[in-house]
């Protein structure tokens, strides 16, 4: 092997991991906080939230990932609205995880024990605290592990964005292993840097997050 | 009973078509009551085709202990649940305390209450549960406090004093900083009583509040009403299964059978001497079963 082509792959590899790094954080803000707001709207009693929240639900979780990012990377600029690459990926993919991400804050909501709503409402709470301090509490609680999922969903998923020009892990393996010519090599890193990622960052925020807001529950015995 | 000092004769106040005073003779307990705590006016309440409960009247005086007894399906939780606005009601009017609970005076008609109203009128009621309902990421004390504070606004300081306080009137100062999860049965249910008296209501609501108890925790709970009763000026409303307690306790026990109040009266005559067919079925077949 070529110690020129090596040297330059590997630098190219480190890039790429970074830039899968930022865009998986960038991208699971986006989704935490969209998710979280279209979420609550499809809970919400006023009907044209609920509406809103559907539709922008069944948009972005029925339609194809990788054509709604070339829908704002190669079509907005028709309508005068470019944005950079970065954006586009950081957003495209935050607003899709979204909408799988509202649909966990839908169902956490709604596995709420229903006394846990009467006994608020018998308490004289108004909507928005009740669901503050209450329902939100709980319902965080029964939705971390699906959102752990989600989020290693969302980190995969990045590797879309080379199509909009990005140079991520998969794509800098894959130009390290054509220039090089060790596709098992450079595959194989690629394979375990996702693996490296979901393990040390994804899942141990979120089962800490787990044991933090555990307090009064029943330990999980067969975890 | 001593010549009341107030007394109202066959006074009758309307609004329009309702009639929110109807010769309100009523002494009770030695004192005149005025205008009930509590009155269901006509009320019904449907689910689909079945009608729960069906053009009920019934008036609660101040500081009264009712006790409601009947089979399973005749109605009673469905009476506090909808006192309480868990239930929406089908027809009529609720009164508490003198006010419309669901409904404002427009006019002469009465009209659905907005939210606003709702909650003033609902913060005089507050309501115990079977299954105790407690906030289950929050300890004893902050189970007592959450509503003082977020609801009333009151100095979180000036909340947690209140939540010891009623804490201590329920045996559990040694529990405050457990959670629910952490607490027998009897201890949970002793905390929901302290958590609803933190929002000093004027109405207290206890539906089947042993229910789910092991029989040994019974007693502790029964006390702590029974101390509630004597030592507040509280009107209670309680759904219940204990016929001991309900003799000893209430002022007044209604039977419930398929949505309508089938026989009313002092726990001594309708627990000893009942006068319906249906109360004496009931009433033996519950002291069969013990």
């Amino acid at each position: 092997m070529n110690e020129f082509a090596l040297g330059f792959s590997v630098a190219a590899l480190v890039k790429g991991a970074l830039t899968t790094l930022v865009v998986t954080f960038g991208a699971s803000l986006v989704a935490i906080v969209l998710g979280l707001i279209a979420g609550l709207l499809r809970v919400s009693p006023l009907w044209p939230l609920r509406w809103f929240a559907i539709g922008y639900i069944e948009f972005f979780r029925g339609t194809s990932l990788l054509v709604q990012v070339y829908l704002l990377f190669f079509v907005l600029p028709i309508f005068g609205v470019a944005l950079a690459p970065w954006t586009v990926a950081i957003f495209g993919i935050g607003m899709n995880v979204s909408a799988y991400g509202a649909e966990l804050v839908r169902a956490a909501i709604q596995a709420v024990d229903r006394g846990q709503y009467e006994a608020s409402i018998a308490l004289n709470f108004p909507r928005l605290t009740m669901m503050r301090r209450i329902v939100l509490p709980q319902a965080v609680r029964i939705m971390l592990p699906p959102w752990g999922n989600l989020l290693i969903e969302l980190l995969k998923s990045t590797s879309l964005i080379f199509f909009i020009t990005i140079t991520e892990l998969t794509a800098a393996s894959k130009l390290a292993a054509d220039a090089t010519g060790n596709y098992l090599l450079f595959f194989a890193v690629a394979l375990f840097g996702y693996y490296v990622i979901a393990r040390a960052l994804i899942t141990p925020v979120v089962r800490w997050l787990e044991r933090r807001l555990s307090s009064g529950f029943v330990r999980q015995v067969l975890s | 009973m001593n010549e009341p000092r107030i007394r109202f004769e066959n006074i009758a106040k309307r609004y329009g078509a309702l009639t929110v005073l109807d010769n309100p003779d009523i002494p009770c307990n030695g004192k005149v009551m005025n205008e009930p705590m509590v009155r269901f006016e006509n009320v019904t309440k449907r689910y689909g085709a079945l009608t729960v409960l069906n053009e009920l009247n019934l008036s609660i005086a101040r500081n009264e202990k009712v006790c409601i007894i009947g089979p399973s399906g005749s109605g009673k939780t469905t009476v506090l649940r909808m006192l309480m606005t868990l239930e929406r009601i089908n027809g009529g009017v609720i009164w508490v305390d003198g006010e419309p609970l669901t409904h404002v005076q427009k006019g002469d008609r009465m009209v659905l209450a907005s939210d606003r109203h709702l909650r003033r009128v609902r913060g005089k009621i507050g309501m115990v549960f079977q299954h105790f309902n407690l906030f289950p990421h929050m300890t004893a004390l902050q189970n007592c406090m959450e509503a003082p504070v977020s609801v009333l606004g009151l100095p979180k300081k000036d909340a947690e004093a209140r939540a010891a306080e009623l804490l201590d009137m329920v045996g559990l100062s040694d529990k405050k900083n457990h959670f629910p999860i952490q607490l027998s049965g009897g201890q949970k249910q002793r905390v929901a009583i302290a958590r609803a008296l933190a929002m000093r209501p004027k109405v207290m609501l206890f539906d089947e509040v042993t229910s789910a108890l092991d029989p040994e925790l019974i007693g502790e709970v029964l006390s702590v009403i029974r101390t509630l009763g004597a030592e507040h000026d509280l009107t209670m409303l309680m759904v219940t299964h204990q016929m001991g307690f309900a003799k000893e306790f209430s002022d007044r026990v209604c039977f419930f059978y398929d949505g309508k109040i089938i026989e009313q009266g002092p726990p001594d005559q309708l627990l000893g001497n009942p006068q319906n067919e249906r109360t004496r079925q009931f009433l033996s077949a519950v002291l069969e079963a013990k």
